[in-house]
């Protein structure tokens, strides 16, 4: 008590100096806490944009038909498999897909295209497909008038094909059994833009894509959105256990080259900060060495009324410590408001960047405690390493030759 | 002496001519019984024209198929082949004119040419490619021929010859000697490693001609795979086949 008594005391002797130390600490801190905020939000929200887009949380495939899709890789879609897995705690909604590369004809154009069978009404609940229609209408598994049924086309096979809403659609393409699927759709959607993944899809009732391709019964995908983004690691875990004959995956193994990259930008982004919170902490440095130093005199008469360095050593860590903690509170006033606004506003981006077909024209910010813990522990760390060599300088003092000094 | 010596060298040089000669001659003549027996072999199957029901079995690690199917040939260059079953797949047609290939798709129909990039892709998913389809016929034009005897068999080895287009290195073609029916086939890659092999099994009358009825496909660089050829029935003799029935008109008639 006593020593902390002593530590605010001797803080304060130096006014003007322990605010600008402060401050320069705060410019630190809250530095950190904005670069945090933003790149965590940012890419929050692309994964955001892209796990709802078409991903899922989760993918479930047979065997390595991640790494290698092969049409026959395919798992066996009864009532019972998707409810033992949209049982599983944590699992908001399954929707299950096949997906075969075609070649699409129109007239005397052809383009290849992807094809994706979706289950229309669980699609709904687990990507956005429903949203991105820009024209038409969302489609269903029935016949129309004519007995042929729907499908919907990314803006770039319309756009190739030179085709649109009504238009027959011939799609030729491998079966799961060898044999040559072939058939025609009538065109009763257009989804996406020209950036988005789907724009080289052609998506088909589920059921009509299990036909074509002669794969009855049987899905390629279980893709998966979960109530909380934050569990994906360990509902994973848990779907492994729970289906040990297919292959679960989290988006950070389905989409690992973003995963990757995204990481790599967030550890170069930390180093950065490391260094600017360094070239800080030089500058604290020179303070409290500085205040070390003026004070040879009296770590003299504490040392000669019987101090232990120890003491003196930990006297001189609690007024450092004092100095950051005065500056986090400060950086936490400071920061909070901003990075609130940062995560409800956030900056328009003159131009939308394009991640991989996906779009976003505000850079939002993440409000999270560990978005201001983080740099706290940081700012924190330093100043302890940064109390050392001037505490062992005061702890050494030697008595007598500090009294003879002036 | 020079004379002598020139005179020597000149009986040396005729001997060796004859004998190089002599040895072109048996090369020949192995070359031409080869090139006989190979062409008879292809005629085996085709006659001069001939109309065949097939079932053809496409079996894989993953699944397994059967198909039904009427061929119809004309000579060694026009073949017609119709998938009757299963449902799915009925109407399919594929029309073979000389070199070239169409395939027709009754369901969108539409006829699409194989382009050469696809020739030696797979035909309607089975192990025979395209070009198997086309190219047999043309064997003794664009290969050299070896032949080897044994006592039960001859053994054909075909080599491509330098302007022919292929991705064989090597086959050899080995005939039953006595029944003069083909009993295998087997493709090599340039690296000299096999890598298919077909073989004709299950001898069967066919009015009056003795084949085998069963041909098997058996890729060796994919396991578990192989495709089943069986000839229900062969007529050498049948009455509703004409010119017509090879034309492009023809590929995309409903039937």
């Amino acid at each position: 008590m006593l020593l902390l008594k002593l530590a605010f005391r001797n803080i304060l002797r130096q006014r003007r100096r322990t605010i600008l130390t402060v401050l320069s600490m705060t410019g630190g801190y809250v530095l950190c806490c904005l670069s945090f905020s933003l790149t965590d939000g940012s890419y929050k929200n692309v994964i955001r944009i892209f796990t709802m887009d078409h991903t899922g949380h989760i993918q479930i495939h047979r065997d390595d038909y991640l790494q290698r899709p092969k049409v026959f890789k395919g798992i066996d879609d009864t009532p019972e498999q998707r409810q033992q897995i949209h049982s599983q705690p944590g699992v908001q909604s399954i929707a299950p897909r096949v997906f075969t590369p075609a070649l699409a004809y129109a007239g005397t154009r052809n383009t290849p295209v992807q094809i994706v069978g979706v289950d229309p009404a669980l699609e709904k609940t687990t990507s956005r497909l429903f949203d991105k229609v820009t024209q038409g209408q969302y489609f269903d598994a029935t016949l129309n008038a004519d007995g042929y049924y729907s499908a919907m086309l990314g803006i770039g096979v319309a756009e190739s094909l030179r085709i649109n809403i009504g238009d027959e659609l011939i799609l030729i393409s491998q079966g799961a059994d060898g044999s040559i699927a072939n058939d025609i759709y009538i065109v009763t959607a257009i989804v996406g833009t020209r950036n988005s993944w789907d724009r080289n899809k052609v998506y088909l009732p589920l059921s009509v894509a299990q036909e074509f391709l002669s794969f009855y019964g049987k899905v390629h995908q279980y893709s998966l959105l979960l109530e909380d983004e934050n569990a994906v690691g360990r509902i994973t875990q848990s779907l492994a256990t729970a289906l040990p004959t297919l292959t679960v995956n989290p988006w950070m193994q389905v989409e690992a080259t973003f995963y990757n990259s995204m990481e790599a930008d967030k550890r170069g982004n930390r180093f950065t900060l490391l260094i600017i919170v360094f070239i800080v902490f030089i500058g604290v440095l020179n303070t409290v060495l500085m205040s070390v130093l003026e004070r040879t005199r009296e770590f003299g008469v504490l040392k000669a009324i019987g101090s232990r360095p120890a003491t003196i050593a930990g006297l001189i860590l609690i007024e450092t410590m004092m100095l950051a903690s005065m500056s986090l509170l400060v950086g936490v006033v400071i920061a909070a408001p901003i990075i609130a606004w940062f995560a409800l506003r956030g900056i328009a981006l003159p131009d939308p960047i394009d991640m991989g077909g996906i779009e976003f024209g505000f850079m939002t910010g993440e409000f999270s405690v560990g978005v201001f813990a983080w740099p706290m522990l940081l700012i924190m760390a330093f100043a302890i390493v940064v109390s050392i060599p001037p505490g062992i300088r005061a702890a050494r003092v030697s008595p007598t030759r500090a009294m003879g000094s002036f | 002496m020079n004379l002598t010596l020139h005179f020597a060298l000149l009986i040396l040089t005729v001997t060796f001519a004859g004998l190089c000669h002599a040895d072109l001659n048996s090369k020949t003549a192995s070359a031409e019984r080869a090139k006989a027996l190979i062409d008879d072999m292809e005629a085996l199957y085709r006659g001069d024209i001939s109309k065949a029901l097939i079932t053809m079995q496409v079996v894989t690690p993953q699944y397994q198929r059967s198909m039904e199917m009427e061929s119809l040939n004309q000579g060694r260059d026009n073949a017609f082949i119709r998938i009757l079953s299963p449902k799915k797949d009925r109407g399919i047609a594929t029309l073979k004119l000389d070199q070239e290939m169409w395939n027709y798709f009754p369901k969108i129909n539409k006829v699409i040419k194989v382009p050469p990039s696809m020739m030696m892709g797979s035909w309607m998913g089975s192990d025979f490619t395209n070009d198997d389809l086309v190219k047999q016929t043309t064997l003794t034009e664009e290969y050299d021929l070896a032949l080897v005897e044994t006592v039960d068999h001859y053994t054909i080895t075909l080599t491509p010859q330098t302007h022919t287009v292929t991705v064989w290195g090597k086959i050899d073609y080995v005939i039953d000697k006595t029944q003069l029916v083909p009993i295998s086939q087997q493709f090599y890659d340039d690296n000299d490693v096999m890598v298919r092999q077909l073989n004709f099994t299950e001898l069967r009358d066919y009015s009056g001609r003795l084949l085998p009825s069963r041909l098997e496909m058996i890729p060796l660089n994919k396991p578990g795979h192989k495709t089943l050829v069986i000839y229900e029935s062969l007529d050498f003799e049948p009455v509703d086949i004409s010119d017509s029935d090879f034309t492009l008109r023809n590929l995309q008639s409903r039937f």
